[in-house]
């Protein structure tokens, strides 16, 4: 049957039952990594189109409004800030394309950072075993009530200015626990299963046993921690900057929002101030949220069954 | 008069790919007190059908035509409310898996008095402690058992305990849905007599749902057999079993392999068996192994010289936690012994350097039980059969690869069009097992470990799969362990078998005499425990329950082993 | 009721000692590592906040015995666990002579309670949301409305408070702005103070719970979804019993274990999300103290604070530990055997 002679109901429903057919094709992914990725295009396109030099103090009138409003003081909005001018008349729209992608920066490098270590620690205690294991074992049960934030307040009051790298380090230290427990209570059911002992009947190296038995099939399970690993960093992140810590001398939207507070940018409704800025972080974690719905069907083929 | 009466019951399920028709046109009545067997493969409609009669059919099922009549109540008619005011209170169910059948964070006591309660309301505990000790007594458990969980129960307790909650409101119908399947033969001797037992006791119809015709031989009154969602047959089961007349029954009444019966092998006598072995050097040897996990003693000590010169098939015998997978495990190298050592070709196993490891390797190879797990489901299922063969440096080009996986799948007959180049999933749990079989050929090693390698499949496909490995040992002289729980194949296929009994050998020799005319208590209560298709044949009565489990623990103290003669090229000792 | 195996209560306290030692000893190694004297950076800021500091002597040196810095390193750090054992982190540099404890006691109640109002209040909504979004006889609402309020779930607390304040605080002014109670009311055991109290605390518990009952309602869903394919709960429901009976005694009963470990696991999390809406709110608790210690680079009460709220955050999970045997006997079962 060609495409041509089905009704459009029936591609429809031929489309459906594919992409139900290879779990990685579901909307949710596909919507999450959209808003991402939305973030990413603002912030290369932003450097081309606009001026990023306006994120810096009295390039425009303070607390001017986006156009279509006015402030307190009947100040009305003009296109030479389209989304309006904070209380040092810095730019906003110059502020998102660079502090946006800033706080997506941050959370996929502590991200990958923490995975990285992850898996090598989970895959050394699944595979060495005795003392090793109840090392690493009891250290990221340990860890992992260690609230991140804290830790870090201590170091940056201590510290003073970090860069962005260095906070993404930092945080990176606190985000290995989980991928660690998974990874080693994975490895450990998988060394159980039938495919890993073939392989062993096979004359396979555990080199070849952990990165081509093993590994595949945590891909989506790696994926799914993550993703939930960049929504910590960013939050943590995030976090320590509305706290007034955190990298001082480049834009950040964490940082906008502590300015705007200490300016008491809600009493006086210069909503775009600390809203724009708030708006943006909600589209990036819901994008993560979307991912990880969608990676979760992808790694638990019952969810599929049900609507959410 | 009929506890049950169905008529004309069709019941679709419709799917994205249009109705599929789970049971068509079926009329069947059960009388009080008779005893109804439901028999067919996985997908014959034969729970389904059960599951109708307490309106609990799994989404998106539905009847689409018939009756379903309890008593003199239409079950169709019944609204929600009443039809779960009829669940327990006039038909139960016991449930298949009995492990997880019952809320793992409850007592047992607290889960037979919440049926009581919502069905009679009553909540006076004296009087709700009073008929669950009264209900776990006449299933032949303890009233101390009440006070605990379920994870502190073996699995045949559990399941008595499920047989206890079916039977505590005297229901007029039980449904008991394969209540033995996960059971080994001597506790699903115990729990189909309870069953019997106490379905007689209360005078309810009982509905028994089974595969396994020789169990069905022994427990009911009459028969039916469904296949594709149609009653094929339906009669007495003595006129079933002695003159079947659809071939489906036949078919499903010869699938059970008979101890002494006609074998499943035909005899035809292929190439001369290849000699492999290196001469004066046995093939395997154990010496003095025995293992132990923790204070759990899994192994006792053995010690056994197999020679490589003709192959044989040795066979394993022994209920789960024999210790015959350990066994098996240790042959492989991938567990060291407790004591002593595990020789292969003179070379100690736990001591081989990589070179070493990897000819060993090489030689000894195994099918395990579960052929879904056996295969990576990353990678198409030509990865299990081109990996080792290249790690192994058996091949020579990728189209020397290809064309030895299609001569090994012909061999095993698989089509190798049909099967290479697939993902496990799209398999069948029979293909994926032939194909591992067909990846031992391909690897020809002198010695292959079959962990009951036909446990997880078909009954229609395990004669084919036991004859493809049966073939290796004569055709490529293959030797070969079968470890089984499975007296009546072993009988057929082995050439010795070891009967293990927790650990340590029962009773030892060729099948003939072991199986065919056993010594050991153990042996004999294990063959005594096997359901056949022959109603003649005494299957025990449920007095003899209690007495079996008293005798199974003095054998575990008493360690005698029967030695029943030798086969050359075998030699076993026991210490 | 059978008591908790030894072995394992042991495992948990080692795990608790561990969990305060380690989050001890980092918050002491820290300030050595920087490259900057922070005794010498907190004095030349009260400097200039002061205009002039009276008495820089004494805080110089009080700033030097509390970083123990003229002791020899391991002395330092031995004293410092002492004092971190009895509480006594020193004296605060912003509000000098106040003992940091003493800060830290005012603050900590309205953080408790908070704390409990809004973790607890919201493991038990999301839990119970997240059940009746599986079970098959809860209302069609239910099923349509959660998800669709599940998006804004993966908002962290913050921002979703700021939102609040924006609209209930600032515009509708149904709610005071900032702080834990009322400035007129006097604090004590009276109805006026109660009322400034709740309704303070409203807006503050309200964006926790917001965005925070869709994470477990999100994973209870899928363990629901798991627990309702178990055989025990199909003969539950064969044995008659009433659907609303087996929700509560067979599934969400089971479903609720695993979660409750992940509370144990998530509970750093939540608490460091509530300090920071603490912060926003200008809420007298824990959270508000850090903040204001970071802007007056007052160390002392920076490292108090977070070990107490790390210390939390270890007993809380302690305490779970110890509670979870008595829900789950198979736990008893296999530390015994």
């Amino acid at each position: 049957m060609t495409d041509a002679s089905m009704t459009r109901a029936e591609r429809r429903r031929a489309r459906r039952i594919r992409r139900f057919d290879n779990p990685w094709l579901n909307p949710k992914l596909f919507w999450g990594i959209g808003l991402l990725l939305g973030i990413v295009v603002l912030g290369i396109l932003g450097r081309v189109f606009w001026d990023p030099e306006l994120v810096f103090v009295g390039s425009g009138i303070p607390k001017l409004p986006p156009p279509g409003f006015e402030n307190l003081r009947g100040q009305a909005g003009t296109f030479t800030n389209p989304l309006g001018t904070e209380g040092s008349g810095r730019d906003m729209l110059a502020l998102i394309i660079i502090g946006a992608p800033n706080s997506l920066f941050v959370g996929l490098l502590a991200s990958l950072i923490g995975m990285s270590i992850g898996i090598f620690l989970g895959f050394t205690s699944g595979f060495v075993g005795g003392r090793t294991d109840d090392v690493i074992r009891v250290l990221s049960d340990v860890m992992i009530t260690i609230p991140p934030l804290l830790i870090l307040v201590v170091f940056q009051s201590a510290f003073g200015d970090v860069s962005l790298t260095m906070m993404a380090l930092l945080i990176a230290g606190f985000v290995w626990q989980s991928p660690t427990r998974l990874i080693r209570a994975q490895v450990l059911s998988m060394k159980q299963s039938g495919y890993v002992q073939m392989a062993r009947l096979s004359g396979a190296s555990t080199w070849h046993i952990m990165f081509k038995e093993m590994l595949p099939n945590l891909v989506p399970y790696l994926f799914g921690s993550f993703i939930a690993n960049v929504t910590t960093s960013i939050v943590t992140a995030v976090g320590l900057e509305v706290l007034g810590l955190g990298p001082q001398r480049i834009p950040t939207l964490g940082r906008t929002i502590y300015e705007a507070i200490n300016a008491g940018a809600l009493i006086q409704n210069l909503w775009w101030w600390w809203g724009i800025p708030t708006l943006l972080l909600a589209v990036m974690f819901i994008g993560l949220l979307l991912i990880n719905l969608g990676l979760d069907e992808v790694s638990n083929p019952r969810l599929r069954k049900l609507k959410l | 008069m009929s506890a049950l009466t169905i008529t004309d019951l069709s019941i679709d399920f419709p799917t994205t790919k249009g109705v599929v028709h789970a049971v068509s046109d079926l009329s069947l009545s059960v009388g009080r007190g008779r005893r109804v067997g439901f028999i067919g493969e996985s997908g014959s409609g034969k729970t389904t059908t059960a599951l109708a009669v307490m309106q609990m059919l799994a989404e998106p099922g539905r009847v689409a035509k018939g009756s379903i009549v309890l008593g003199d109540t239409d079950m169709l008619a019944l609204n929600e409310e009443e039809m779960r005011k009829a669940r327990l209170r006039r038909v139960s169910y016991i449930p298949q898996g009995a492990m997880n059948s019952l809320n793992p964070i409850m007592r047992i006591e607290d889960q037979l008095w919440d049926g009581i309660t919502a069905h009679e309301g009553t909540t006076d505990r004296a009087e709700l402690k009073r008929r669950s000790d009264e209900a776990l007594e006449s299933v032949g458990l303890p009233a101390r058992v009440g006070r605990l969980y379920p994870h502190e129960l073996s699995g045949g307790m559990k399941q008595r305990v499920c047989i206890a909650l079916g039977v505590i409101l005297t229901p007029d119908l039980i449904i008991a849905d394969e209540p033995t399947s996960a059971l080994d033969v001597v506790t699903q001797r115990h729990v189909m007599q309870t069953l019997k037992d106490v379905q007689a006791k209360i005078g309810a119809g009982l509905i028994l749902i089974g595969h396994d015709m020789g169990l069905m031989a022994q427990s009911v009154d009459e028969l039916a057999v469904l296949k594709d969602g149609v009653l094929v047959e339906h009669g007495e089961t003595r006129q079933i079993i002695e003159n079947p007349q659809h071939p489906y029954t036949r078919e499903l009444i010869s699938s059970v392999p008979l101890v002494g019966g006609e074998s499943f092998l035909d005899d035809e006598i292929g190439a001369p068996p290849v000699n492999r072995g290196k001469p004066g050097v046995p093939l395997l040897e154990f010496k003095g192994v025995s293992k132990t996990y923790g204070n759990v003693t899994a192994l006792q000590p053995m010690s056994f010289k197999l020679d490589g010169e003709v192959p044989k098939i040795i066979s394993i015998v022994g209920q789960s936690g024999s210790g015959k997978s350990t066994m098996g495990s240790l042959m492989l190298g991938f567990n060291p012994p407790s004591t002593g050592q595990v020789l292969f070709e003179g070379q100690e196993i736990a001591s081989m350097n990589a070179a070493k490891s990897l000819e060993f390797r090489k030689q000894v190879q195994a099918v395990f039980q579960d052929p879904y797990a056996c295969f990576n489901p990353f990678y198409r299922v030509n990865h299990a059969l081109r990996f080792p063969f290249k790690q192994f440096g058996y091949a020579k080009s990728e189209a020397h690869i290809q064309e030895k996986m299609e001569e090994a799948c012909t061999a095993v007959g698989l089509d190798p069009a049909l099967v290479l180049g697939r993902y496990p999933h799209q398999l069948s749990g029979g293909q994926r097992q032939r194909l591992i079989v067909a990846r031992a050929l391909m690897l020809s090693p002198k010695l292959l470990i079959a962990d009951e390698p036909v446990s997880m499949v078909d009954a229609s496909l395990r004669a084919t799969i036991l004859k493809n490995i049966y073939d290796l040992k004569d055709r490529y002289g293959i030797s070969i362990l079968y470890i089984t729980h499975d007296l009546a194949t072993a009988y057929h296929v082995s050439d010795y078998v070891i009967v293990l009994y927790q650990g340590h050998v029962a009773e030892a020799g060729p099948p003939e005499e072991v199986i065919g005319n056993p010594k050991h208590e153990y042996t004999q209560l294990l063959i005594d425990s096997i359901p056949w298709p022959d109603l003649d044949r005494s299957w025990g009565t449920p007095s003899t329950a209690t007495e079996d489990a008293e005798r199974l623990d003095r054998l575990a103290r008493e360690n005698k082993t029967e030695f029943r003669g030798r086969v050359p090229g075998f030699d076993l000792d026991v210490a | 009721m059978r008591t908790i195996p030894t072995s394992y209560l042991l495992n948990r306290l080692l795990t608790l000692f561990l969990t305060v030692f380690i989050a001890a000893t980092l918050i002491w190694i820290i300030p050595r590592l920087s490259p900057v004297d922070p005794a010498e950076i907190m004095l030349g800021r009260m400097a200039a906040g002061a205009g002039a500091v009276a008495d820089s002597e004494a805080i110089l040196a009080q700033l030097r015995a509390n970083f123990g810095l003229d002791d020899p390193l391991f002395i330092q750090y031995l004293k410092y666990l002492c004092n971190t054992v009895t509480f006594n982190f020193g004296l605060s540099t912003a509000t000098f002579p106040t003992p940091v404890s003493a800060l830290i006691a005012n603050a900590l109640p309205w953080t408790l309670g908070l704390m409990i109002l809004s973790l607890i209040v919201t493991f038990i909504i999301g839990n119970l949301l997240g059940a009746l979004m599986v079970w098959e006889e809860s209302p069609k609402l239910v099923k349509v409305a959660i998800p669709a309020a599940m998006v804004f779930t993966s908002i962290p607390p913050i921002l979703s408070g700021l939102l609040l304040m924006w609209i209930f605080a600032a515009n509708l002014r149904w709610f005071p702005l900032t702080g834990a109670y009322g400035l007129t009311v006097e604090p004590g055991w009276t109805w006026e103070f109660a009322i400034s109290v709740l309704h303070h605390g409203f807006l503050p518990a309200l964006s926790i719970v917001i965005v925070t009952f869709g994470f477990w309602a999100l994973g209870m869903r899928g363990l629901m979804i798991t627990v309702q394919g178990e055989d025990y709960v199909t003969l539950a429901k064969a044995k008659g019993l009433k659907p609303r009976y087996i929700l509560y005694k067979y599934m969400i009963r089971n479903a609720i274990l695993p979660q409750i470990t992940a509370f144990a696991l998530k509970v750093g999390l939540l608490i460091a999300g509530q300090v920071l809406v603490e912060r926003i709110f200008a809420y007298n608790g824990m959270g508000k103290l850090l903040y204001d210690a970071i802007l007056d680079q007052d160390f002392p009460v920076i490292q108090g604070v977070s070990f107490v709220i790390i210390l939390m955050t270890a007993l809380s999970v302690f305490i779970v530990d110890l509670i979870y045997p008595f829900i789950d006997p198979r736990i008893r079962h296999e530390a015994s055997t």
